[in-house]
C-alpha cells in the first residue's frame, strides 16, 4: 500500500547527470534511511519522489501507481524540510491545518486530527504561537506534526535533526523513531550522518556520487560491507585501509606484506595477490601475545590519541602514510610520539579488491 | 577609541551639512507664516499667521490642486503594487522560457526618463483624446511605476526560501493561493517600501502633468504651484504657503515612515 | 540550507524545457500572471518608446503632415550648436549634480566611519529630506533664496558689507547655470551620503582596526580602507545623480526656463520646448532619445570603471 519502488531511476541537470539508474524499494512502513556524503544524490533521490524535481529517467512508484507525472499534492505524502519551512504568518494550529484546509477536509475532522497530532508530540501549549516566537526544537516538532495530520502514505524527511545542537538531536531522532513505529508509516529519512542513519534505520541505503552503494539493514552495512565506501562510511571512528601484497604463507594462512607491516593471518585464505584490508577500530588492539588469535605484532607511532573515556581510539601511523586506528578499553598512558605495537584479529579484518574496492569473501577459519 | 577632538568633528561636520539641508524648508516654512504685507523677507519668523494658507487652500484653489494629486498617486499606487506583485512573482518564483528577455525588457523601462517618452505619449493620449483626464496622469505613471515595482517585488520573491514554497504545493497550494496567503504576509515591509517611494514619486511628477493637463480642475500639486508662481511673483508668504501645502503630505509621510524611504532608495538603487 | 533556487537564470537552459518541470510546478501560468503588468507597462511605456524612435525620423510641427528626414534629426543632435550647447550644459550640470554630492557624501561617510554617531538616525533623516521634496517646490525655495533684492543671500553678503558680489543669481550669464547647479547640490548629496553610510557599515571594523595598528591616521585609513570598499556605492550615487543631472526639466522650468538667454538650457527642457512650443516634434523626439542613450551610456561606463577597479 504504502511501498515506494525506485526502478533505474535517473536525474540529470543538462548533460550532467547526477543519479545514475537508482534501483530501490522500500517495504510498506518501512524506515529506510538514505544516507550518504553531499552530492551524492539523495537529496535528489528524495525530491523526485516528492514531485519537487522531475524525472528523467526510469519510474517511481508509490503503492501500485507510477507517479512520474503526478503533482506533488496528489501523491499523498508528506515532508519535513531541514530548514522546517512553516508558514510564518500563521499559528501553530493554522500551519498543522493548512494541508488539511487545502484539502476540504471537514472541520471537525481537521480539530481533532490536528489536536491529536499535537498532543503526540507535546505542542498542546503553542498552538496559538507563530513560528517565530518557538524554539527550534519546537519548530522542528511542528514540521514533524505538520507532516503526521496529514497521515500520508510515505513521510519525507530531509535532514530533519541537522539544525538542532547535539542534545535535541539524539533526543529527537529517538522521538521520530517511537513515532514511526506508532503510526507505521513508510518513511524515506535523508541524511549525511551515518550514526544518526545507523541508529534509526530499519535499513541504510548507502548512496555515493549518484549510485546506491548498498543496502541491507545496519548490521549488514556493519559486518559486510559491499565495497570500500560503505566500510569506510559507516562506523566511527572510520575503518582504516591498508593496501597490502598478499601471498600463502607456508604453515597456512596468508601472509600480508605492507611496506614495513609483515603479518601472518592464519586461517584466512584465497586471497588475491593484492588487496585493501579494512580493520575496524575495534579489531585492532594493543599487542598481547598471550591473545590466542591476534595477528601481528605491527609497530607505529603514535599520531593522535582519542580519550572518551570508556575506552581511547588511538591513532598509530605505521609506515609513510598508513594510518590504523587502533581501540583501547579504558584509560590509555599513551602520547602522540610514543612507539606502539599492535595486533588485528583476522576473523575480523574485512578484504577488498584493491583495484575495484568491491568486498571479498575469504575462506576464515577462525573467529574474530 | 577616537579622540575627542575627532568626534566633535565629526558632529560638527554632521551639524553644519543638516543645518543646510534644512535652512531653505525651515525658511519656506516660515515664510509662509508670516503676516501678509508685513515687509519681512525670505525666512524671517515673525509669529505664526494661519491665513496664508486658507488663502491659498481657497482662493489659490490648492485644495482642488491636492484632491486632484490624491486620486491620481492613489490609482498609480494601487493598480501598479496589485500589477507588480503578480509580475515580480511570476519572474521570481516561476521558470518559464522566456522570462529572461521578457524581464530584461522591464529594466530597459526603468532606465528610459519620462522626457524621452512625453512627447509620443502626449499625441498618443490626444488622438485617444484622453489628454485633460485623469487617465492620462494615471496610465503613463502606472506603466514606469510597474517596472520599478515588478523589479522590486521579482527581487522580495527570490529572497524566499524555496522549501517554503515547495511545503505548501506539498500541502495542496496553488500558486495563487500561496502568493496571497502564504507569501504576501512575509512580504508587507517589501510591499510599504514599495508604496511609499512609488507615491512619492507620482505625488512630484511634474513634466506629465504639464504637458497632459490644461484644465485648471485637474492640475496635480505640482503643476498648480508652477502656474501659481506664475500669477503670484509678488506674493511671497502666499507662495510659501503654497509650496509648503504641495510638499506636506510626502514630508509627513515620510517623517513617519523614513526608514522605508531610506531602505527602498537605498537597495533599489543598488541596481540602477 | 540545502534549498534549491527557483530562479530562471541560475538554471541552465536546457533544464527550461517544457517536459522538463516537475509535476505541479507552476511554469506556463507564469505568462498570465504577467499579462496585467505587460499590457500597462507595455502600451504606456513600451509603445511610446518606439513611437519616439517613429517620430524621431520626422519633421513634424503636431498639426499638419509630417516629413521623412531620417537620421536628419540626430545629426542635428550633433551640429546644431543649440543643441550642443544644452547638451554641454547638461554635463557641466553633472559635476554639481553628482561629482560635489559624492564628494560631500564620502566626507561624511568617512568621517562617520570613523567614529560613533549617537543619534546618527536623526541626521540621516534631516540630509535625506532634499530628496523627499517636490522639485517644483525645492525651485521656488530657491528663487526666493537667491532673490536679487529680498534673498538671503544677497542680504547676507550685503550685511557683511560684500554688498557688490551681490548680485541676480538666476538672471546673471555667468553665474546662472552654476547657481542651478548649487540647487542640484543641495537636492542630492543626502542621497549620497546614505548611500555611502549604507555602504561603509558594511566594512567590517577589523580592516580599520588593522590599518590603525599600523600607524594610520585618519586620511590614510580613508584612503586605504574606505574608498575601495566604497567602490560600488561610489558607482550607484554617481550614476543616480548622473541620471538626475541629465533629466534636469522640473528646476529649469521653475527657476530659469533656460534663461537668461540660453544660459541654462538643458536637453529635457529643449524636448518641451521643442515639442509644444516651436512646432518641432521630430527633433524633441529625437533629443529625448539620444538623453535616454547618453544615460544609458554614462551609467554602463561608470560601473565599467567601478567593477574594473575592484578586480585588481
Amino acid at each position: 500500500m504504502g511501498a515506494v519502488r525506485f526502478s533505474e531511476v535517473r536525474k540529470s541537470y543538462g548533460d550532467h547527470e547526477v543519479v545514475h539508474g537508482l534501483d530501490l524499494d522500500i517495504a510498506d512502513g518501512e524506515f529506510m534511511v538514505l544516507v550518504g556524503p553531499s552530492g551524492s544524490g539523495k537529496t535528489t533521490a528524495l525530491r523526485m519522489l516528492a514531485g519537487l524535481e522531475s524525472i528523467t529517467g526510469g519510474e517511481i512508484r508509490i503503492g501500485d501507481r507510477v507517479v512520474n507525472q503526478v503533482a506533488p499534492r496528489e501523491r499523498d505524502i508528506a515532508m519535513v524540510f531541514q530548514d522546517y519551512a512553516l508558514y510564518p504568518q500563521m499559528t501553530v494550529f493554522d500551519n498543522l491545518a493548512f494541508g488539511l484546509r487545502r484539502r476540504k477536509t471537514p472541520k471537525g475532522d481537521i480539530e481533532r486530527r490536528v489536536r491529536e497530532a499535537a498532543a503526540s508530540l507535546g505542542l498542546d501549549p503553542y498552538l496559538a504561537r507563530k513560528p517565530g516566537q518557538l524554539s527550534g526544537g519546537q519548530a522542528q516538532r511542528v514540521a514533524l506534526g505538520r507532516a503526521l495530520v496529514r497521515d500520508p502514505q510515505v513521510f519525507l524527511m530531509d535532514e530533519p535533526l541537522s539544525n538542532l545542537d547535539a542534545k535535541l538531536r539524539t533526543q529527537t531522532r529517538g522521538e521520530i523513531k517511537r513515532l514511526q513505529q506508532d503510526v507505521r508509516t513508510t518513511t524515506v529519512y535523508v541524511t549525511h550522518d551515518q550514526v544518526e542513519a545507523m541508529t534509526m534505520g530499519d535499513r541504510i541505503a548507502v548512496m555515493n556520487d549518484g549510485r546506491l552503494e548498498q543496502v541491507g539493514t545496519p548490521e549488514e552495512l556493519y559486518e559486510r560491507p559491499a565495497n570500500v565506501f560503505v566500510g569506510g562510511f559507516i562506523g566511527s571512528p572510520a575503518m582504516s585501509f591498508i593496501t597490502a601484497a598478499a601471498e600463502a604463507a607456508p604453515g597456512g594462512g596468508t601472509r600480508l606484506r605492507a611496506g614495513e607491516v609483515d603479518l601472518v593471518l592464519p586461517g584466512v585464505e584465497g586471497l588475491p595477490s593484492e588487496v585493501a584490508v579494512g580493520v575496524r577500530p575495534e579489531c585492532a588492539r594493543i599487542w598481547d601475545p598471550s591473545h590466542p588469535t591476534m595477528a601481528g605484532p605491527v609497530a607505529g607511532e603514535v599520531s593522535f590519541v582519542e580519550a572518551l573515556g570508556r575506552e581511547t581510539f588511538v591513532g598509530v601511523h605505521v609506515g609513510e602514510d598508513r594510518r590504523v586506528v587502533v581501540h583501547h578499553d579504558g584509560r590509555s598512558a599513551l602520547l602522540p610520539g610514543d612507539r606502539v605495537e599492535f595486533g588485528v584479529l583476522p576473523g575480523a579484518l574485512r578484504f577488498f579488491d584493491a583495484q575495484s574496492g568491491q568486498a571479498l569473501a575469504p575462506a576464515s577459519r577462525v573467529a574474530a | 577609541m577616537t579622540s575627542r577632538r575627532e568626534q566633535s568633528f565629526t558632529y560638527a561636520l554632521l551639524g553644519v551639512f543638516s543645518l543646510i539641508a534644512l535652512l531653505p524648508i525651515v525658511g519656506i516654512v516660515f515664510t509662509a507664516l508670516q503676516q501678509k504685507g508685513g515687509g519681512a523677507s525670505f525666512g524671517s519668523f515673525d509669529g505664526l499667521h494661519f491665513d496664508n494658507f486658507k488663502r491659498a487652500w481657497q482662493d489659490g484653489n490648492f485644495g482642488t490642486y491636492l484632491k486632484s494629486s490624491a486620486i491620481v498617486a492613489v490609482s498609480v499606487v494601487g493598480i501598479s503594487t496589485v500589477v507588480s506583485i503578480l509580475a515580480g512573482y511570476a519572474f521570481g518564483m516561476m521558470r518559464f522560457r522566456f522570462a529572461q528577455p521578457l524581464f530584461y525588457i522591464f529594466l530597459l523601462g526603468l532606465m528610459v526618463p519620462m522626457e524621452a517618452m512625453i512627447v509620443p505619449l502626449y499625441y498618443d493620449l490626444r488622438d485617444l483624446e484622453l489628454t485633460d483626464t485623469y487617465w492620462a496622469l494615471i496610465l503613463p505613471q502606472a506603466g514606469t511605476s510597474i517596472a520599478f515595482g515588478t523589479f522590486w517585488m521579482r527581487a522580495f520573491f527570490r529572497s524566499v526560501p524555496p522549501s517554503l514554497v515547495e511545503a505548501a504545493r506539498i500541502d495542496g497550494a496553488s500558486s495563487w493561493f500561496t502568493l496571497w496567503r502564504v507569501l504576501l504576509p512575509l512580504a508587507k515591509p517589501a510591499v510599504l517600501t514599495m508604496v511609499v517611494l512609488l507615491f512619492m514619486w507620482t505625488w512630484n511628477e511634474f513634466l506629465l502633468a504639464l504637458v497632459m493637463v490644461t484644465d485648471e480642475g485637474l492640475r496635480t500639486a505640482p503643476l498648480g504651484l508652477s502656474f501659481f508662481v506664475g500669477r503670484n511673483q509678488a506674493d511671497l508668504t502666499l507662495l510659501a504657503a503654497g509650496a509648503v501645502i504641495v510638499a506636506f503630505p510626502v514630508v509627513v509621510l515620510y517623517v513617519f515612515l523614513q526608514r522605508h524611504f531610506i531602505r527602498g532608495m537605498v537597495s533599489g538603487a543598488v541596481k540602477g | 540550507m540545502a534549498t534549491r533556487p527557483i530562479i530562471a537564470e541560475e538554471v541552465p537552459a536546457a533544464r527550461v524545457r517544457g517536459g522538463d518541470a516537475p509535476p505541479g510546478e507552476p511554469r506556463r501560468i507564469g505568462y498570465v500572471y504577467l499579462i496585467p503588468a505587460l499590457l500597462i507597462f507595455g502600451a504606456f511605456t513600451l509603445v511610446p518608446l518606439l513611437h519616439a524612435v517613429w517620430l524621431s525620423f520626422f519633421q513634424w510641427d503636431g498639426i499638419t503632415a509630417g516629413k521623412w528626414v531620417g537620421l536628419g534629426n540626430y545629426g542635428d543632435v550633433f551640429s546644431d550648436p543649440v543643441q550642443r550647447k544644452a547638451f554641454g550644459h547638461a554635463l557641466l550640470l553633472i559635476v554639481f549634480y553628482a561629482l560635489l554630492p559624492t564628494a560631500i557624501g564620502l566626507l561624511l561617510a568617512g568621517v562617520v566611519a570613523r567614529t560613533h554617531v549617537r543619534g546618527f538616525t536623526f541626521f540621516r533623516v534631516v540630509l535625506f529630506l532634499p530628496q523627499v521634496v517636490a522639485l517644483v517646490v525645492v525651485a521656488v525655495m530657491w528663487r526666493m533664496i537667491y532673490d536679487p533684492n529680498d534673498g538671503p543671500i544677497n542680504e547676507a553678503l550685503r550685511a557683511v558689507g560684500l554688498g557688490g558680489l551681490a548680485k541676480s543669481w538666476l538672471g546673471d550669464f555667468g553665474v546662472a547655470l552654476p547657481a542651478v547647479g548649487l540647487i542640484g547640490t543641495w537636492v542630492m548629496y543626502g542621497l549620497c551620503m546614505v548611500l555611502l553610510t549604507a555602504g561603509v557599515q558594511k566594512i567590517p571594523r577589523s580592516l580599520y582596526d588593522a590599518a590603525r595598528v599600523d600607524g594610520a591616521g585618519p586620511v590614510r585609513e580613508f584612503v586605504a580602507v574606505t574608498l575601495p570598499a566604497l567602490r560600488g556605492e561610489i558607482a550607484v550615487a554617481l550614476t543616480l545623480c548622473t541620471i538626475q543631472a541629465l533629466r534636469n526639466f522640473d528646476i529649469i522650468y521653475n527657476t530659469t526656463k533656460g534663461g537668461p538667454g540660453d544660459a541654462t538650457s538643458v536637453p529635457a527642457y529643449q524636448v518641451y520646448q521643442r515639442a509644444f512650443e516651436t512646432g518641432q516634434v521630430g527633433s524633441a523626439a529625437a533629443m529625448g532619445l539620444t538623453l535616454a542613450v547618453v544615460i544609458f551610456l554614462l551609467s554602463t561606463a561608470i560601473n565599467q570603471i567601478a567593477e574594473r577597479g575592484s578586480q585588481r
